[in-house]
């Protein structure tokens, strides 16, 4: 509510301001053009009236010019005194010497010969030839000359000052009227501007109000009072509404999607959900039913190799090895996806561990592959980390296995574990110098079954890797792999290490 | 430029030195003015100004519309006091259009084409028949021998503080169905009602 009686201050003032300030300016511009050009014919009503004076003066004083008649002149100048305004006059003979003098109703100017009004029309304005008079405003006076014409020729010059106070009359008159006017006229503009602040004011402020319950309480339902059926105004406050309308359905709109949209989430996730376990139960059990045919196929042959063996011939023999291999390997593959499912499946129990330790646990227990092979194992200290140590395990073990597989025909081996940050996350990376891999294939390495050696080559299932990112994922890491074919592959992940308190 | 008669030091200049200073201020002024104008205008000789207040005479005063006569003629009777001085005043001047003339006759029997008759002095004796013949004849008569209006004259020159100004007999110019302007009478010394015959 104060907001809105600044807002309501603010506007009609300023509108009352506006009609004040282009009425005043209007008016002041028409007074100061009007006294200005009333001036001008002010000035030029004086001459004319001077100038019929001095005309009537000198159709008067022509015989007492050619007679030579002062005195006869001095009378007639004397009629002046009629006349308030005049000042002085004068009448010169043609050759310019004075004949006669008037000077005005001053006591003092009478009283000396040498008073300034008199003075002054010695100094009258010359009178150009062929002109009949001229004039000059000079100071405060008016001072004009005229031709005294007699049958055709000069006889004489009468000349006649008049003060300004005419004028200076006008001028006050003129001021305290346009005062008048002006107080009178700003008067009715703030009263007109009253008026207006109820049409064109009230809208806005309204109009302002409403736009600030809008954007302080995100309320689209509230709308503005129209003003009046025509206008800017109407227009504006008919599209605010428009708007707040526009607003307030997409609004809805916007809920509905979400709502939708929320729906469909949940709904997904479920089927996802349901598409997982399905799949895991699925795996789980094709591996766990795998099993027992597997180890039928691996009984029995070795029941066969061991009772009937040394009656088969050599061909026999060679295919019977082949199956107890094949049967092997299926064991194998099913032992791997049979982890893998359960890692899937497995809620991690997190808890500190040393990666130190289970770097060394695992090359312990790789020794019985690392028989008769020269390894050059360089070990920098690792962090410790919360993690599930059993799965941290499992890759450490993958990897480290592969480094040893994949070094076995590397003369000199070397395995590095190492650590580095970059971008303020740790990594752990394994680095070999083993057979290595074509670096544009590097996104397969993680697939299940995905192998980039051939099985004479190197033995796998192809699904260690894939088991591995599982793990590391779950973790909140990712892995990757760099390699170059014969030069070597470098295994890297991130880790989140625990604070390492000094 | 004259200063602004309102000046608070003037008025008090006025009145510490009322007198005294004005005074002086004014006879030098007087004096100066005075002597200027000696210099400016060479003190008309009694005989031009009365030249130039002849042909002046014949502006001021209406003649009845009966005279047609195709100059206008400006007589001396007897004895010229002008000389050339009157012959160089009107040249190529004109009254009522019609072409000035100057003649010189030695008795009023030439004065039938003259408008204006300046009667010389030197005919005081004769002045009385003079008059009478130009009796009902509308010629301006004008002299400057003493007076000349109380004889029946219309209009005669006098000299007043050393000015040279005319007397004028309003009724002899009347009779004469001459007509006065009252500009004319107005500059006149005096304006006198003698009618002729007296």
């Amino acid at each position: 509510m104060k907001m809105r009686s600044s807002w309501s201050y603010s506007i009609s003032r300023r509108l009352t301001l506006m009609n004040m300030l282009v009425s005043g300016v209007a008016l002041l511009l028409a007074c100061v053009t009007f006294f200005a050009y009333d001036r001008v014919s002010l000035k030029e009503t004086m001459v004319n009236n001077l100038s019929i004076e001095a005309q009537i003066i000198a159709s008067n004083s022509i015989s007492a010019l050619v007679f030579n008649d002062a005195e006869a002149a001095e009378s007639t100048l004397a009629a002046l005194k009629a006349s308030s305004n005049i000042t002085a006059a004068a009448i010169y003979t043609a050759k310019g010497s004075e004949f006669a003098k008037y000077s005005g109703q001053d006591p003092r100017a009478a009283a000396s010969i040498d008073a300034s009004p008199y003075r002054a029309c010695a100094s009258r304005p010359a009178i150009p030839e062929g002109k009949a008079r001229a004039y000059s405003f000079a100071g405060d006076q008016l001072t004009l000359a005229r031709r005294v014409i007699f049958e055709g020729k000069p006889v004489g010059i009468v000349c006649i000052q008049s003060d300004l106070k005419a004028l200076d009359a006008r001028v006050k008159r003129f001021v305290s009227m346009g005062a008048v006017i002006l107080a009178v006229s700003l008067l009715a503009a703030l009263l007109i501007s009253g008026r207006l602040k109820r049409s064109v004011s009230e809208p806005i402020i309204q109009l302002a109000s409403v736009a600030l319950a809008v954007s302080r309480e995100k309320n689209y339902a509230v709308r503005a009072a129209p003003a009046g059926k025509s206008g800017e105004l109407a227009t504006l406050i008919g599209a605010f509404n428009e708007m707040l309308e526009q607003i307030q359905e997409r609004d809805v709109a916007l809920q509905t999607a979400r709502d939708q949209l929320e729906l469909r989430v949940q709904e997904r996730t479920a089927q996802l959900a349901a598409a997982n376990k399905e799949l895991e139960a699925f795996s789980y059990s094709v591996s766990h039913d795998l099993r027992a045919p597997l180890r039928h196929i691996d009984g029995f042959s070795m029941i066969l190799m061991q009772k009937y063996g040394p009656t088969l011939d050599a061909t026999a023999q060679q295919y019977l090895k082949r199956v107890r291999d094949g049967a092997k390997h299926m064991g194998h593959l099913v032992d791997d996806l049979l982890n893998m499912a359960r890692i899937g499946r497995q809620e991690l129990v997190v808890r500190p561990s040393s990666l130190n330790q289970m770097v060394q646990g695992t090359i312990a227990d790789l020794k019985s592959e690392c028989e008769g092979r020269q390894i050059d194992w360089q070990i920098a200290n690792l962090p410790d980390m919360k993690c599930d140590p059993g799965l941290m395990k499992v890759v450490f073990t993958n990897l480290l296995s592969n480094a040893v597989k994949y070094t076995r025909r590397t003369e000199h081996a070397v395995i590095e574990v190492g650590r580095l940050s970059e971008n303020g996350s740790t990594i752990i990376f394994i680095r070999d110098n083993g057979a290595g891999f074509e670096q544009e294939y590097a996104h397969k390495l993680f697939g299940v079954f995905q192998r980039l050696h051939r099985a004479e080559e190197f033995e796998g299932t192809g699904v260690g890797l894939a088991t591995v990112q599982r793990i590391i994922q779950k973790h909140g890491g990712r892995i990757w792999a760099e390699g170059k074919v014969n030069q070597g592959a470098t295994f890297l992940f991130t880790v989140v290490p625990l604070e390492v308190k000094a | 430029m004259p200063s602004p008669p309102f000046c608070t030091r003037y008025e008090r200049c006025m009145k510490k030195f009322r007198v005294f200073p004005w005074m002086i201020a004014g006879i030098i002024a007087v004096s100066l003015v005075s002597r200027l104008d000696g210099r400016q205008q060479p003190k008309a000789s009694g005989p031009q100004v009365e030249a130039a207040y002849l042909y002046n005479f014949g502006r001021f005063v209406t003649w009845p519309a009966t005279l047609s006569a195709g100059q206008f003629g400006i007589c001396i009777l007897g004895e010229d006091p002008f000389g050339a001085v009157l012959d160089s005043t009107v040249s190529g001047e004109t009254i009522d259009g019609k072409q000035i003339v100057t003649v010189r006759i030695s008795n009023v029997q030439g004065a039938q084409n003259c408008r204006i008759l300046f009667i010389s002095p030197s005919e005081d004796k004769r002045l009385k028949q003079i008059l009478a013949a130009l009796d009902k004849s509308s010629i301006l008569t004008v002299s400057d021998m003493p007076e000349f209006v109380q004889r029946g004259g219309m209009i005669q020159f006098v000299l007043a503080a050393n000015k040279v100004r005319f007397e004028v007999n309003l009724a002899t110019a009347e009779e004469a169905r001459l007509q006065l302007s009252s500009e004319l009478l107005k500059v006149a010394a005096a304006v006198k009602r003698v009618p002729s015959g007296t």
